[in-house]
């Protein structure tokens, strides 16, 4: 009886040594964890700033008249004139109605067709 | 080795153990006297067993607490997630600005300021010296002044330091000297924006445009504050209008460009500008916005708003034709017509010649109320309600009781009224768009504004046939930009100063629409005392100077906007035959 009893004391005060330990532990290593977050945080916090100064680099960058310069020193194009966009119909393809013709039975009807759309 | 009593053999240490307690006990329980004093003993020993066992009980749980990383306080994942993203929130408190492609037109960099501590500092002297070395625009006295502060322990010396500059002062080690984080707007296209966007003071409170009225709400959210404008457009504009004033050597310029169908502003530049990014004199001339600010006599630019009333009453219809061969005179003064053409004119042609004579006779046949109910409508007589900037002008007019039937003639050609180029474009927007006033606006949203109808949809589309004549055949010939079918109207407004009109001096306006079969877009371009030159003839008349710069800005302004040219197929056949 009495063995069972210190047998059961001693159990008991094991186990509570040994959860204080693991509590202990666990403290330790929520600790380090916390102390890593912290850092990533203010890692992220630092690159969110500098993502941010960046970004308004880029729009300077990308300024009008920067790219104007740009595009006069480097490339010959100039401004769109509204007479440059023009309608497919208007396309002068020669041998477009003879192919069509020639890839089809019903060539005349094709050819009619595709002279009424002009 | 076994401990000593735990030996099978010899277990003694219990035996012992027993005996001395069989000893002790025997005694007490034969003496019936000392029966109370063995309870008390017992009892006492039970509330020692209690006492020690709550002690223990409160030590353990002590223990688990402290063990336990934040004491016996549970956090959630979702809190936990709150905090951390909390803990990584931009240091920046005022949202970006963009325009409508998401590009970036203001933000807030970091920076540094730089205060000292005056309590602290123990050779102000010195620190003064070396300070004034490293800012060479401070005054040394100044600082010194600043340093030597009695009774204070916060002393600004200088916003926005350079990395370089905070580098340097940390270099000094002066206790004294500390920074403090803050940030700083920047304007990313300099004058580019300045009268839409505005500028902030030197706490970062908005004091002009966008940034004085949407302040809280850029304050509020980070979320960037999205513009109607279109950065590409709003630079070929104020390219244009530069040139424009170089050419006509005029004091300033100003235009507008409207999606006539919602309200959204695309570009609004007033010359001259200013650098937001530098810090200017609150009486100088360049923060005056023309768009919203310059309550002006619009002139003959009026007469559409004219010619659309005559119309919407039903008691002008367009066939009817006025008499314009002789000037008319009302209340001792003489209207005259400035292309005088000597002629009956039809509704068509009073506005394709620019008649005088022609609107005021439409106008008296309207009358007093109706105008002045038209006028109303059409927002004329009172502040743009609900617009963005905040800087906006009252309109002049006189008042209902003094409101004599000159004013009525005048007010027909635009005279005797005074309203805002941003007045101007929201009326003519919804006269050419079906009939519908919408509220102009520079905040993209995607809920609509307020918008009314306050035009019958054939008055508009007659108003679109007779805005394309002028641009044919009448004053605005030079605006014309072949497949995007321009519409529009000329003003030229004499100055008025000292009561008297100047002959010399004049305001000119343009006011178009394109395509007029199916417009898209208002453009209203305002030239501010343009000179005659060679080119010219010298005349300085709207047709030779605000006309062709609106046909250039239209030109290149339709292509970007994504417009389709509407050519006839021959004229692009003849056209691609002259490139082959």
């Amino acid at each position: 009886m009495i063995n069972t009893k210190t047998a059961l004391t001693a159990l008991w005060f094991t186990l509570t040594c040994f959860v204080i330990f693991a509590c202990f532990i666990l403290k330790n290593q929520v600790h380090n964890l916390e102390h890593e977050l912290a850092k990533i945080n203010q890692n992220i916090a630092s690159d969110v700033q500098n993502i941010h100064v960046l970004k308004a680099e880029w729009g300077v960058l990308n300024s009008p008249e920067r790219l104007k310069k740009l595009a006069s020193e480097h490339m010959s194009l100039n401004k769109i004139r509204a007479e440059q966009i023009i309608n497919y119909s208007a396309l002068p393809f020669e041998n477009e109605s003879s192919a069509i013709a020639f890839a089809s039975n019903e060539g005349r009807d094709l050819k009619k067709m595709v002279k009424t759309e002009r | 080795m076994l401990p000593l009593g735990l030996s099978k053999k010899n277990n003694s240490f219990y035996d012992m153990d027993q005996t001395r307690f069989s000893r002790l006990e025997t005694p007490l329980f034969e003496e019936s006297n000392n029966l109370t004093a063995l309870q008390i003993c017992r009892n006492r020993m039970g509330i020692a067993i209690f006492a020690f066992l709550i002690i223990y009980v409160f030590i353990s749980v002590r223990i688990i607490m402290v063990c336990l990383p934040h004491g016996i306080k549970i956090t959630f994942p979702e809190e936990a997630y709150a905090v951390h993203a909390s803990s990584i929130k931009s240091t920046i408190s005022r949202a970006d600005i963009v325009d409508r492609n998401g590009s970036i037109l203001a933000t807030s960099l970091p920076t540094v300021n730089l205060y000292a501590n005056p309590k602290k500092i123990q050779n102000p002297k010195d620190a003064a010296e070396k300070l004034s070395f490293i800012f060479p625009d401070l005054n040394y006295d100044d600082i010194y002044a600043k340093l030597t502060k009695k009774k204070s322990v916060f002393s600004m010396i200088k916003h926005d330091l350079s990395p370089a500059q905070q580098a340097e002062v940390n270099a000094l080690g002066i206790p004294a000297l500390e920074f403090q984080t803050s940030e700083k707007r920047v304007y990313l296209h300099n004058n580019l924006f300045a009268h839409v966007l505005g500028y902030t003071n030197i706490d970062n409170v908005g004091q002009a445009g966008i940034e004085k009225s949407m302040h809280q709400r850029l304050t509020e959210s980070s979320k960037p504050l999205e513009l109607t404008i279109d950065m590409g457009i709003q630079d070929t504009v104020r390219e244009e209008l530069l040139k424009a004033v170089e050419k006509y050597k005029a004091i300033g310029a100003a235009a507008i460009l409207m999606d006539v169908n919602t309200g959204e502003i695309i570009s609004l530049v007033s010359l001259p500008d200013y650098n937001p990014n530098i810090k200017i004199p609150l009486d100088d001339k360049k923060l005056f916005n023309f768009i919203t600010q310059a309550a002006y006599e619009p002139g003959s630019v009026f007469k559409t708003f004219n010619t659309a009333l005559g119309l919407e009453s039903g008691k002008v219809k367009i066939t009817d034709k006025f008499d314009a061969t002789k000037p008319i005179v009302i209340q001792k003064r003489t209207i005259r017509d400035d292309h005088a053409k000597n002629a009956w004119l039809s509704v068509s042609e009073i506005l394709t010649y620019s008649s005088n004579i022609g609107s005021v006779k439409i106008a008296e046949k309207v009358g007093k109320e109706g105008q002045i109910n038209f006028l109303k409508n059409l927002g004329f007589l009172e502040k743009v309600a609900n617009f963005e900037i905040s800087e906006r002008a009252r309109p002049l007019f006189q008042n209902e009781k003094n409101w004599a039937p000159i004013t009525v003639a005048t007010v027909s050609y635009g005279h005797g009224i005074s309203v805002s180029p941003l007045h101007i474009i929201t009326a003519f927007s919804a006269l050419v768009n079906g009939g519908i006033y919408h509220t102009p606006t520079l905040i993209k949203s995607d809920t609509p504004k307020v918008s009314r109808r306050v035009l019958s949809e054939h008055t508009s589309e007659q108003m679109r046939v007779m805005l394309r004549d002028v641009v044919l055949y009448g004053t605005g010939r030079k605006a014309e930009v072949p497949g995007y079918e321009v519409g529009g109207k000329t003003g030229t407004a004499n100055k008025a100063t000292n009561g008297s009109y100047a002959q010399s001096r004049v305001t000119n306006s343009f006011i178009s629409t394109f395509p007029t079969s199916n417009p898209k877009y208002a453009l209203l371009v305002v030239i501010d005392e343009p000179q005659g030159i060679k080119e010219t003839w010298n005349l300085r008349t709207a047709g030779m100077n605000v006309v062709p710069t609106s046909g250039k800005i239209i030109a290149s302004v339709a292509p970007q906007l994504g417009l389709k040219a509407n050519f006839d197929i021959n004229t692009q056949k003849a056209h691609i035959k002259a490139i082959q």
